[in-house]
């Protein structure tokens, strides 16, 4: 089962390889690949168990495949160091601000749709 | 006879698997740091990558070629970003009735949040590259860091980024929307998987199924959009 779904996962993505060389060079191929096994499942209306198992085992363990890549960060230890304050700033100004405008912006949003249903 | 302790220590150190064995090693004692204290700041990934970055220069090894012994889990990487689409496409049956609200504060937030962060490291002086590797800041490690390297930044840095916003966002987003005045679940957990991506999804676990599920679906959909506008845009803005 585990093995079927890794298959399944691993051709989607060597599908969205192909399309991006073939057309889509904007769009990384594995993001092309999610995009077609989204289109899939809706077509399907269901997750099949292969699929399923394949992808709840393997999300398991994405914050262990992220570290490889973070650790990638001890190269550009000097950038960081040059931009320090500017990065820090508009990295935490710019999530308090869009945090709370999503936040509110929903809230509005649903306060309206529920005023909207109680007089038909 | 005298043993060659410093051969041996180089033919571990240079071992193809040492990368795999001190990464999984080094995951594992993090993950059990973390679930032990339940600290923020404590993120498995973040604690991971110093401790790493540590190591790595204690046993003399570059970057390149810690790089190349853990090809083994890097190569994962692709087919866990396909399998995205799974969770995404359960959340999507739960959100029917809000299908408007959802769809419009994902526009509206999602472009706030990605420009916001653009324009202040721009105001604040900090150069191209460093633009490029913080659009991608509020969506999940893995299409940031796809996305970072295709418009030109640094994909080891993004990362960093999303994990700094997603903690920060995870560690005071409750509490200051509750503040404001935000207080149904589904829009908690909107402004917290939009934001903070998968760590803000988790905190919005915490706080209740349907803040959860609403944090899970905005983090996909803010991650599938990124992943096709973002690259877009910043081929028509250059």
């Amino acid at each position: 089962m585990l093995l079927r779904g890794l298959t399944w996962l691993v051709l989607f993505q060597l599908l969205g390889t192909a399309i991006n060389v073939l057309f889509l060079t904007l769009l990384p191929g594995p993001i092309i690949g999610m995009l077609l096994l989204f289109a899939f499942l809706v077509v399907r209306g269901e997750v099949g168990a292969p699929i399923a198992e394949a992808s709840s085992g393997l999300l398991r363990y994405l914050p262990l495949l992220l570290v490889p890549p973070a650790v990638g960060v001890m190269v550009y230890a000097e950038q960081i160091a040059a931009d320090f304050w500017a990065l820090a700033g508009a990295l935490g100004l710019s999530l308090i601000v869009s945090l709370l405008f999503a936040g509110w912006l929903m809230q509005k949003l649903i306060d309206r749709q529920a005023r909207r249903e109680e007089r038909p | 006879m005298s043993l060659d302790w410093h051969a041996a220590l180089q033919a571990v150190v240079h071992h193809p698997l040492f990368g795999v064995g001190i990464t999984l090693a080094v995951y594992q004692a993090a993950l059990a740091a973390y679930e032990r204290t339940r600290w923020m700041f404590l993120q498995p990934v973040l604690v991971s990558m110093a401790v790493l970055i540590g190591v790595l220069l204690l046993a003399g090894l570059t970057y390149q070629e810690y790089r190349d012994s853990t090809f083994l889990l890097s190569v994962l990487l692709g087919p866990t970003t396909v399998a995205l689409a799974v969770p995404l496409f359960l959340n999507l049956k739960r959100i029917r009735q809000l299908f408007w609200p959802t769809l419009v504060t994902l526009l509206f937030a999602g472009v706030l949040a990605t420009a916001l962060g653009v324009a202040l490291a721009w105001a604040f002086g900090a150069d191209r590259m460093m633009l490029m590797t913080m659009a991608p800041k509020s969506v999940t490690s893995p299409i940031a860091m796809l996305v970072a390297e295709q418009i030109g930044g640094v994909a080891a840095l993004a990362a960093v980024f999303v994990l700094i916003t997603g903690v920060l966002g995870a560690m005071c987003g409750p509490e200051l929307l509750r503040r404001i005045g935000v207080h149904h679940p589904a829009a908690q957990g909107m402004a917290l998987g939009l934001t903070a991506h998968a760590v803000g999804t988790a905190r919005a676990l915490q706080e209740g199924e349907e803040s959860g599920a609403f944090a899970a679906l905005a983090m996909s959909l803010m991650g599938m959009l990124t992943a096709v506008l973002l690259p877009l845009v910043v081929v028509l803005v250059a």
